[in-house]
């Protein structure tokens, strides 16, 4: 197990050096200049100058060396637009709204989606089933944009007098109910299948048939014989919803005006800020394959048998 | 046996059903005398005829093709010009004259949302066939080669797994200056077909360990007969169910891109600026986002009740119970 665990987070380190030198590259391919808004030219001396300050002239190797030990030593180097901030600053300022909104969101998903694919697959091919199954394929397909729209639509707009929700910022607890659940649908969706998926199959376990024949109380064969041995490919579903959660917070923090990393990202790169764009692009490369590798492990310690097969 | 006909065909397996209904005259469709020949069946055959019992997905795939026939030739014979500007009519509910209503320049929705269709499945189709293409080559190279090769390619795939696609596709629009048809397909592209590069290199590694694949090496076939045999269409076949996984993502990715202004920028149509524009004029007319949303969300349905049932008749082994 310690030699899994090991080799699983020493295989990281190479893939993480990579994710950088591509965005690296990629970011070297844009076109235009940080330091040029106006329209009047700057002097040769002073771009010169500009370049050198911030180390834009050395070779790219060099450039790229540099970039993996700021990002070792957790310094993501300064802002080449807003003057005396650095990317850690503007990090430290927009990710804790953007860290809480998907943490919420997750948490909305995990307590609606999981019951509802549980209640789906115990009461599998009746009405239950069929309704929560239409709620998931409609909740998993609808794009976030609208589902948030709606809600502003309904909860601010039409009935704004009953519920008076507010719709834009970041502060009190009524301005982040409508956007968790606006980013959380479409996950709670995913939950949701993977849950039915995943019990119908655990229910033709033979173990769960032993259960039964013992004479155990069917609360009991549910929660700790099906549910707890279902949610095991479920915690494996962390990425690709992570990755679901940083997509659509870039949506949901436009339209509620949260002031979030996803929001940034875009006033970055139209203004060109190479060193934010670099720095949050690998934050968030980073934070998925972090999460990829706890999954890895969690799941090499949940199910024994996969041990094996690596 | 006192079954009622019913039940007996309930009994009976897909294929014995399907040679009954050819051979009518005889018994279960089994021919009885030796040398009655009897057709063999290819998978594609077999496929067709497991996908066409699927109701679900027969409905989805039959909704489907309209919508591509709706998003191709309704804007040859729509009576509405897309892009004429005609603030007399502007942001009309719908109605017999405007099915989907009008939009806030007073452009009607149905034509436009057929327009818009032609682009976001055009990118939708045309970013898959990207992701294909690159999947198979990595997912082939892994495979095939094994080992250390496999190894190392299947570590970073692990890693990356749910990378999320956006601040990439973000960067490469940011490279080309602008969102269009092809740097569309780039952006969606270059960072979505980790996926695909899995599920084909497992299909050729267990492809490679099937007994039929060592039996057709045993008879002494040569590899450009196992490969086109044996190993190929079955690749194929995850292909099929590939296209239909992917292009949801796609869509949506599409659809997040121009929402946000950094892809298809209106007046020209696509879903997702269509829907840009219908954001700035939700608290009166909603409908001009819902419109382009729905249509959204119509094709992903479809497009995942598709897949499913084309993974049910394609790869009966993992059907869902």
């Amino acid at each position: 197990m310690t030699r899994l665990i090991v080799r699983r987070v020493l295989w990281t380190v190479p893939v993480i050096l990579l994710v950088i030198l591509m965005t690296f590259v990629l970011m070297r391919q844009i076109e235009g200049n940080p330091f040029r808004h106006s329209e009047r030219a700057i002097p040769e001396s002073i771009q010169q100058n500009l370049e050198e300050k911030y180390g834009l002239d050395d070779p790219w190797y060099v450039q790229y060396l540099r970039y993996v030990k700021g990002v070792v030593t957790l310094d993501l180097g300064p802002s080449l637009v807003l003057r005396n901030r650095d990317v850690n600053d503007i990090v430290r300022e927009h990710f804790p709204p953007s860290l809480e909104l998907g943490a919420l969101a997750m948490a909305f998903a995990l307590v609606f989606g999981i019951p509802l694919g549980l209640l789906a697959a115990l009461r599998a091919n009746k009405w239950p089933d069929y309704t929560a199954m239409v709620v998931a394929n409609v909740g998993f397909a609808v794009p976030s944009f609208l589902v948030a729209t709606l809600l502003i639509y309904f909860f601010a707009v039409r009935w704004g007098d009953v519920f008076d929700v507010p719709t834009s910022g970041w502060e009190s607890w009524q301005s982040k109910v409508l956007p968790t659940i606006a980013l959380g649908l479409g996950p709670m969706a995913y939950f949701a299948r993977l849950t039915r998926g995943s019990v119908l199959e655990t229910l033709q376990q033979d173990y769960i048939r032993t259960a039964r024949a013992k004479g155990l109380r069917r609360r009991r064969v549910v929660v700790v014989h099906t549910l707890r041995n279902s949610l095991i490919p479920v915690v494996t579903a962390a990425g690709p919803i992570l990755g679901f959660l940083i997509t659509g917070s870039f949506v949901i923090e436009q339209i509620f005006a949260i002031p979030g990393i996803g929001r940034y990202y875009v006033t970055a790169v139209t203004a060109r800020d190479y060193s934010v764009v670099m720095g949050l692009t690998v934050l968030l490369a980073l934070i998925v394959i972090v999460a990829n590798m706890v999954v890895d492990i969690l799941y090499g310690i949940l199910d024994p048998r996969t041990r094996e097969a690596r | 046996m006192s079954t009622t006909p019913h039940q007996r065909r309930a009994l009976l397996s897909p294929l014995r059903l399907r040679r009954e209904r050819r051979y009518p005259e005889l018994p279960n469709g089994v021919p009885g005398e030796a040398g009655t020949p009897v057709r063999a069946s290819s998978l594609w055959r077999d496929a067709w005829y497991r996908y066409i019992r699927n109701r679900a997905a027969v409905i989805a795939g039959v909704a489907f093709l309209a919508l591509l026939a709706y998003c191709l030739v309704w804007p040859l014979v729509s009576p509405y010009d897309p892009y004429e500007v005609d603030f007399s009519q502007a942001s009309e509910s719908p109605s017999l004259a405007h099915p989907f209503g009008t939009d806030q320049f007073g452009r009607d929705l149905f034509t436009r949302t057929a327009l818009g269709g032609r682009v976001s499945i055009g990118i939708g189709f045309a970013a898959t066939l990207v992701i294909l293409s690159i999947g198979v080559a990595y997912g082939a190279i892994a495979g095939f080669l094994g080992g250390f090769v496999d190894n190392t390619l299947m570590r970073i795939l692990d890693a990356l797994y749910g990378l999320p696609y956006l601040p990439f596709a973000i960067i490469v629009l940011a490279i080309f200056g602008g969102g269009n048809f092809w740097t569309m397909v780039v952006a969606l592209s270059i960072a979505s077909w980790f996926t695909t590069a899995r599920i084909v290199r497992g299909q050729i590694i267990t492809l490679k360990e099937n007994d039929y694949v060592r039996a057709a090496h045993a008879v002494g076939a040569r590899w450009l007969r196992v490969l086109g045999r044996h190993l190929l269409p079955n690749t194929l076949g995850v292909l099929v169910i590939a296209v239909f996984l992917e292009l949801p993502g796609v869509i949506l990715g599409e659809a997040f891109l121009s929402f946000i202004g950094l892809g298809i920028s209106p007046p020209d149509a696509s879903w997702g600026s269509m829907a840009q524009d219908g954001y700035r004029a939700y608290r009166t007319s909603p409908h001009i986002i819902i419109v382009p949303s729905v249509a959204i969300a119509y094709l992903i349905l479809c497009a995942n009740f598709i897949a499913d049932g084309l993974r049910d008749a394609l790869d009966p082994r993992t059907r869902e119970t």
